[in-house]
């Protein structure tokens, strides 16, 4: 297993991390929050709304644009 | 005729207006998102990313004079418009008002929601056909960027309920994920062999994505996965 894979694999893990978590959302009296709700809950005011969406349009310059 | 009390009138106008000014800073630096995105785009200026350094540069500008006008006149309140909180509205303004206008919404979401999804099909595929960091993409995601900020400015499209609390565990969960993926990502972009230069043993997510994006459809399901992300924040 070389750096790449290591480095592959520690990003999936965290990807399934985040898949379970949200899983376990779905019970019911879980006290993991969706992550819908914790979006909903940063987004509540205007400055964590906003901060959000250019974090949102940031992605999209970084991928795709100059 | 000389005023010989202009010179002392002029300082102290000067020492008002820079009084005001280091004022009015610390007020927009009090607020932890806009210290972040000033963070950031100057971070992202210094890489010679200046059209993403403009965007997080004018957002904290924005949300900087909103705090100092906010705190000018304390009764515009801390804007959550659109945001109420959990009552037994539903009772009281008549359960059979409220049936018909969630009918009501079911159908205009019903031809909305299709139309949408089409938009965001046309729009990825047409996008998705220019090449990448070419100035045709960065317009294209700059117009509907700069229109999901401005909409998102005065709080959610629909009322909706104040969010739930979360509580300790889940904050932590969450954190530890995000926190988690930002300092893994950190410790690939550093350890490349520049800040600039790509490491195929050392991958950034950027990295990763570069051969999926590098090719037409790539780039076309990556834009709608990035308009979905959008819509769902949008409608937090």
């Amino acid at each position: 297993m070389n750096s790449h894979d290591v480095a592959v694999s520690v990003y999936l893990l965290f990807a399934i991390a985040a898949l379970v978590l949200q899983a376990l959302s779905l019970r019911q009296d879980s006290k993991i929050p969706s992550l819908g709700t914790v979006f909903s809950r940063v987004m509540r005011t205007r400055s964590g709304r906003v901060g959000v969406m250019a974090g949102w349009v940031w992605l999209g310059l970084h991928f795709f644009a100059r | 005729m000389n005023d010989p009390t202009a010179g002392s009138r002029g300082r102290a106008s000067i020492g008002a207006a820079v009084g005001a000014v280091a004022r009015n800073t610390t007020t927009a630096l009090r607020d932890i998102v806009v210290v972040i995105l000033i963070l950031a785009g100057t971070f992202d200026g210094l890489s010679g990313n200046w059209p993403h350094a403009v965007l997080l540069y004018t957002v904290a500008i924005a949300l900087g004079r909103d705090a100092v006008r906010r705190r000018a006149s304390p009764e515009l309140g801390t804007p959550t418009a659109g945001q109420v909180p959990p009552t037994a509205s539903a009772v009281e303004a008549g359960e059979a008002v409220e049936a018909v206008e969630a009918v009501r919404r079911q159908a205009r979401r019903l031809v909305a929601v299709p139309m949408l999804l089409l938009a965001i099909l046309a729009y990825a595929v047409v996008v998705g056909g220019f090449a990448r960091y070419s100035w045709p993409t960065t317009i294209a995601v700059i117009i509907p960027g700069a229109v999901v900020l401005a909409l998102s400015w005065n709080g959610p499209l629909k009322p909706r309920e104040a969010p739930a609390a979360v509580g300790t565990v889940g904050t932590v969960a969450w954190l530890a994920v995000f926190i988690g993926i930002g300092l893994w990502e950190l410790t690939q972009l550093l350890l490349q062999p520049s800040l600039t230069t790509d490491s195929w043993r050392h991958p950034t997510i950027s990295v990763l994505s570069d051969p999926i994006l590098a090719t037409h459809p790539g780039r076309t399901i990556g834009l709608i996965l990035w308009l979905l992300f959008g819509w769902f924040l949008l409608d937090r």
